[in-house]
């Protein structure tokens, strides 16, 4: 029987025209805006767990630590709260790494009397130590050591990332559920313009001693048939839109925030629209048979 | 079979009360052909309607193949009408769908296996004389073939009772002939069937048990 019901839904479908297709439309419409803005934030997130596991935080010492003491120190670093890991770094060895960065001009530093860097310690900071407040506190803890002579370090624009990242999901999810109000009222409309269209065969319908299931299930399946056809649209336009777009932008991103590319949703993300289409649709058909009950 | 007992129905419109049935008591045994007659406006569709379950009484009990109508869950009033055949005035064949299509409809609706479908629907197009219209639309149909349609979507299930509301009221006397022919035939073959009709003479010439109402109120109840 599924199939003879869903066999009505389709046949419902086709009388409902045009208004069936400005529902699919809708739903389309309000999943694209959500699953293009959910592709942006997705990728900023990845910018930010990146950019979260680079945090350092530099304690310049106040001088060389002579090599014997440097484990002592490094393990009464490891040993404060919201620390993962400690480096040492010996003068010689800043040195070093400024003439690997200077390339060919790093003859510039053979010039030098003397070498004027400090010997320091590059902390990681655990991923609860990556936020604002807790690298505020870490960096305080990591100054009042005594051998430290300065402490730079800080996560505040990694936040502002993650800030922008929250603000594109509520914005996405802002305008996709607009979008998917507008399409409930769109189905909910259509799925009533079918009942009036079928009001002969529900009487029918009744008069035999259909179950209600066979009344009200052709509705149901029309509004998920209606969700999914939207979903699998929105996906196709997202997936479209992508291909077109991410070979623009990827430059432009790697410069920005060091993505080497913009993915696309992943297929979980993919199959959560689908999902969402289908309860948007079947959503608005369950609202129609409520509105023709209440009547 | 059925039971009327002390049966009265008020229709409530705003505040007003429209009394369409009073204090109606009868019994149809199975296997009955009975005829109720009257006027227009006697209360001879409500009654009818109260027999499906359509409407419930206001007073009394109604008890239609061993079940209380007015007792009845909505499901269990569905489950009554797959036994109870049900044909109108108008025949009420869905427009979009052939003859045979309509009578498929009923069988699908109701959970009938696949397999069985176009057996059945035929054997019902054979008894009232329509396979060979089978794949006609609605539209293509006289009126006395649209109204033998009715009754092969009314008989399909094999239901032990058929219920005709005015079944030729709307059509010339050659056509209500033949349709009262297949009702006969259809109540020959041991279905228990109640007809309603205005018309005294076609209520005379089915010389079966007649009740007749008046003003809502069985006033006759003869050849029972």
């Amino acid at each position: 029987m599924i199939g003879f019901l869903l066999g009505e839904a389709l046949r419902d479908l086709r009388r409902a025209g045009r208004v069936a297709a400005s529902a699919i439309v809708l739903i389309s419409l309000s999943l694209v805006a959500v699953g293009a803005f959910w592709v942006l934030s997705f990728n900023l997130g990845r910018a930010v767990t990146e950019w979260r596991e680079r945090v350092r935080v530099i304690v310049y010492l106040r001088r060389e630590v002579p090599p014997a003491e440097v484990p002592a120190l490094l393990r009464r670093v490891a040993a404060l709260p919201d620390v993962a890991s400690a480096r040492y770094v010996s003068k010689a060895e800043a040195l070093a790494s400024l003439k690997r960065v200077l390339g060919k001009d790093a003859a510039v530093a053979e010039q030098l009397p003397s070498n004027p860097l400090p010997a320091s310690i590059e902390v990681t900071p655990t991923a609860a130590g990556a936020t604002p407040g807790a690298a505020h506190a870490l960096i305080e803890r990591l100054a009042s050591l005594p051998e430290a002579e300065e402490v730079a370090g800080g996560v505040e624009w990694v936040e502002r990332l993650a800030q922008w990242q929250r603000l594109l999901a509520t914005i996405g999810l802002g305008i996709g559920g607009v979008l998917a109000l507008a399409a409930i009222l769109t189905v909910t409309t259509s799925t009533t313009l079918v009942l009036h269209f079928r009001r002969e065969e529900t009487e029918i319908m009744r008069l035999v001693g259909a179950p209600e299931i066979a009344v009200r299930l052709p509705l149901l399946l029309q509004g998920l048939v209606q969700g999914l056809v939207g979903a699998g649209l929105a996906l196709a336009v997202l997936l479209a839109g992508h291909r077109l777009a991410a070979p623009r932008l990827e430059p432009l991103i790697n410069l920005t925030v060091g993505l080497p590319s913009l993915d696309f949703l992943t297929p979980p993300a993919m199959l959560t629209i689908l999902c969402a289409g289908a309860v948007l649709g079947a959503f608005g058909g369950m609202l129609a048979r409520g509105r023709r009950a209440a009547t | 079979m059925i039971e009327f007992h002390r049966v009265s129905k008020v229709y409530e419109v705003g505040p007003v009360k429209v009394p369409a049935l009073a204090d109606v008591s009868f019994r149809i045994g199975k296997g009955e052909f009975v005829v109720v007659s009257g006027p227009s406006g006697a209360g001879k569709t409500t009654l009818l309607r109260l027999l499906y379950g359509e409407e419930p009484p206001t007073e009394g009990d109604v008890e239609v193949l061993g079940q209380p109508i007015a007792r009845l869950s909505r499901s269990r009033i569905q489950t009554l009408r797959r036994s109870v055949g049900v044909v109108f005035q108008d025949a009420k064949l869905l427009p979009g769908r052939t003859v045979y299509e309509n009578i498929a409809f009923v069988l699908r609706v109701t959970g009938t296996p696949r397999r069985e479908i176009t057996a059945r629907a035929f054997d019902a197009l054979r008894a009232v004389g329509l396979s060979s219209r089978a794949q006609a639309y609605p539209a293509q149909l006289s009126q006395g073939e649209a109204q033998r349609a009715a009754l092969a979507r009314a008989i399909v299930r094999k239901q032990p009772l058929l219920i005709a509301d005015e079944p030729t009221g709307n059509l010339d006397e050659e056509m209500a002939a033949e349709v009262l022919a297949i009702i006969k035939d259809i109540w020959a073959r041991g279905t228990t069937v109640i007809l309603a009709t205005h018309q005294a003479r076609l209520a005379a010439a089915l010389g079966r048990r007649k009740l007749v109402l008046e003003g809502g109120r069985l006033v006759k109840d003869e050849g029972g």
